[in-house]
């Protein structure tokens, strides 16, 4: 009786001491949380609903002045138009550099990274320096030594007596697109090398010693054992390549405008050049929609294809 | 074994391939920064016959060259603290509590991830000149916060998630509550991730430009990108001084570089970034 009587409202003491726990864990969650929430519904969520709603209307975006509905008006007229194909199959471009330029070469130099050669520390620090140092300065740059009267690479051809080679690269239609996509693989080469690096320290010293016990050596332990295990790096290089494809403006921008006549444009730059330089707001924001519905979709088929690869070879 | 050596050549001829190809266009930069534009024309290899100071002392009275660097270093430096923190906060309760709507908010952050940055650069300007933030480096800091949050928040959380939470619950007992916990005990451990993922927000925010060119009029505001642009835009007659103001941007990212390198690639190692 004694210790039951005493157990009863120490019982009621820790379930109080709970709700108040409790209640505290919701109040510390909220206020945590409250400002990130904030940002990204101001920031992300409301524009994107903001462009979805724009996109159905026209709108000289002159604050304050009225939008009218067009209906799928602004959609109709963003994809017959041969300017905003032009863009995505600029696009491609950026895709394909991706795969035959970028990801060979940081597939590479993560490879000769993880080595263990000597000097692969300095290596490292040289090969990843061009991400750090800005779009627009790397693009100027590349532009500078880009350029056919007395650009560096103008004039080691005619050092190389090829001069027949020297032709104004970012003013000639499709060459300037191949050059803006070198000029960002040059910069993003390090970034991607660091990522599939990370995937090659991840696998085991053992595995690879198991191989050569059983005979496996050079370039059959990469294709064996590297790139099987490193798969999930294989997916995050094709998520950053697809989707960083979609989005490219800065680089285009700096080097090229877009042009010549919108041969070198992208998305990004269409839907910035229609707001801002030709007052189509409705348009532009037909534009983001389909980018952003692209976008996610890609990132979703990306995903979905290395998971069902995953389920096969598991 | 000669097999091996034979590799090995391969293996250094690559890498010093590359690593002229990485260093020479910097190299070239930088000596034609000193040059006037006959020495341009002559040979871009060759060093100058003379170094030309005054082609910085150009840039920056032009331009505004360090003005707009300073004004990119602010943002850069307001927008990593602000994404750390926010950040930080958001993952600590996405990845410790058990409440019934933190999974759907965390699905809620990793969809933020996937939206494409210039989808929402004409809402955001018309939201800009609602509050009348035009020209407002507090509204661009938010801008450029939010952007970055999503993928930071994701990466905290991950991170925070592999940390083992008998740690937390010894700190309770220690008396920690939710804010000690988090700023002394789990910021210390998730240095190398918060280290590698403030360079990244830290460039974005030196080096953004679409948010710059329509959030930005006033000149004495512009970001070096938005600077630079503007510059090779109207002087195009005269070399020098843009290769100057190029070089000058870039000092400062080579020096936040040289301070942060092992931390950035040992924190990319390890496998900081994830999609």
């Amino acid at each position: 009786m004694l210790a039951g009587s005493s157990f009863y409202p120490q019982r009621l003491q820790m379930e109080v001491a709970s709700v108040k726990r409790k209640r505290k864990e919701y109040a510390v969650s909220i206020i945590f949380l409250a400002p990130a929430l904030a940002l990204l519904l101001v920031f992300i969520v409301y524009p994107v609903c903001d462009v979805v709603y724009l996109s159905f209307h026209s709108w000289k975006g002159l604050f304050g002045q009225p939008k009218t509905w067009v209906g799928i008006d602004n959609y109709v007229k963003a994809l017959t138009s041969a300017k905003f194909w032009h863009a995505m199959l600029n696009c491609v471009w950026f895709m394909v550099g991706s795969f035959v330029v970028l990801m060979p070469i940081s597939f590479g130099l993560a490879l000769l990274i993880t080595s263990g050669l000597k000097g692969t520390r300095i290596m490292k620090t040289a090969y990843f320096m061009p991400v750090m140092l800005g779009t627009t300065a790397v693009a100027l740059m590349w532009t500078y030594i880009l350029n056919p009267s007395w650009g560096a690479l103008a004039e080691l051809l005619r050092f190389l007596h090829l001069d027949n080679l020297i032709i104004d690269w970012l003013a000639t239609p499709t060459v300037n697109v191949i050059a803006v996509v070198l000029v960002n693989e040059w910069m993003y080469a390090g970034y991607n090398m660091l990522i599939f690096a990370s995937g090659l320290v991840a696998i085991p010293d053992t595995l690879y010693e198991a191989a050569r016990i059983d005979g496996c050596v050079g370039l059959q332990r990469i294709r064996y054992i590297t790139l099987p295990l490193m798969k999930n790096t294989f997916k995050v290089f094709s998520i950053l390549a697809f989707t960083g494809s979609l989005k490219v403006f800065d680089i285009v921008w700096a080097m090229t405008r877009g042009g010549p006549g919108d041969t070198s444009s992208t998305p990004g730059i269409i839907l910035y050049t229609q707001a801002f330089q030709y007052k189509l707001f409705g348009r532009s924001s037909a534009y983001s929609v389909i980018l952003l519905v692209f976008g996610v979709a890609l990132s979703l088929i990306v995903n979905r294809v290395f998971r069902q690869e995953n389920d096969l070879y598991a | 074994m000669k097999k091996r050596k034979r590799w090995n050549l391969l293996w250094y001829t690559l890498a010093v391939l590359w690593g002229v190809i990485t260093i020479m266009p910097l190299v070239i930069t930088v000596l034609s920064s000193f040059k006037n534009n006959n020495e341009i024309n002559i040979g871009l290899f060759k060093l100058p016959e003379q170094w030309r100071i005054e082609n910085y002392i150009k840039a920056n009275s032009t331009a505004n060259a360090l003005g707009s660097i300073s004004n990119s270093l602010l943002l850069a430096v307001m927008t990593t603290i602000l994404v750390t923190v926010v950040g930080m906060m958001a993952a600590y309760i996405l990845a410790r509590k058990k409440l019934f709507f933190i999974k759907p908010l965390y699905l809620f952050f990793m969809v933020g991830v996937m939206v494409p940055v210039h989808c929402t650069v004409v809402p955001i300007s018309n939201i800009a000149t609602a509050v009348g933030a035009k020209d407002s480096y507090w509204f661009i800091i938010l801008v450029y916060a939010a952007f970055n949050l999503a993928q930071a928040v994701f990466l905290y959380t991950g991170f925070i998630e592999g940390i083992d939470r008998e740690l937390d619950e010894a700190a309770i007992i220690d008396g920690c509550n939710d804010l000690n916990l988090l700023t002394r005990v789990l910021m210390p451990i998730c240095k190398p991730i918060l280290a590698t993922e403030a360079i990244f927000v830290f460039i974005y925010g030196y080096s953004e430009l679409i948010f710059s060119l329509v959030l930005l009029s006033k000149e004495e505001k512009y970001t070096v990108s938005r600077a630079m642009l503007g510059f090779t835009g109207e002087h195009s007659t005269d070399m020098g001084p843009q290769f100057a103001f190029v070089v000058m941007s870039m000092i400062p990212m080579v020096i936040v570089y040289l301070i942060f390198h092992e931390k950035v690639e040992s924190g990319m190692l390890s496998g900081a970034v994830k999609g």
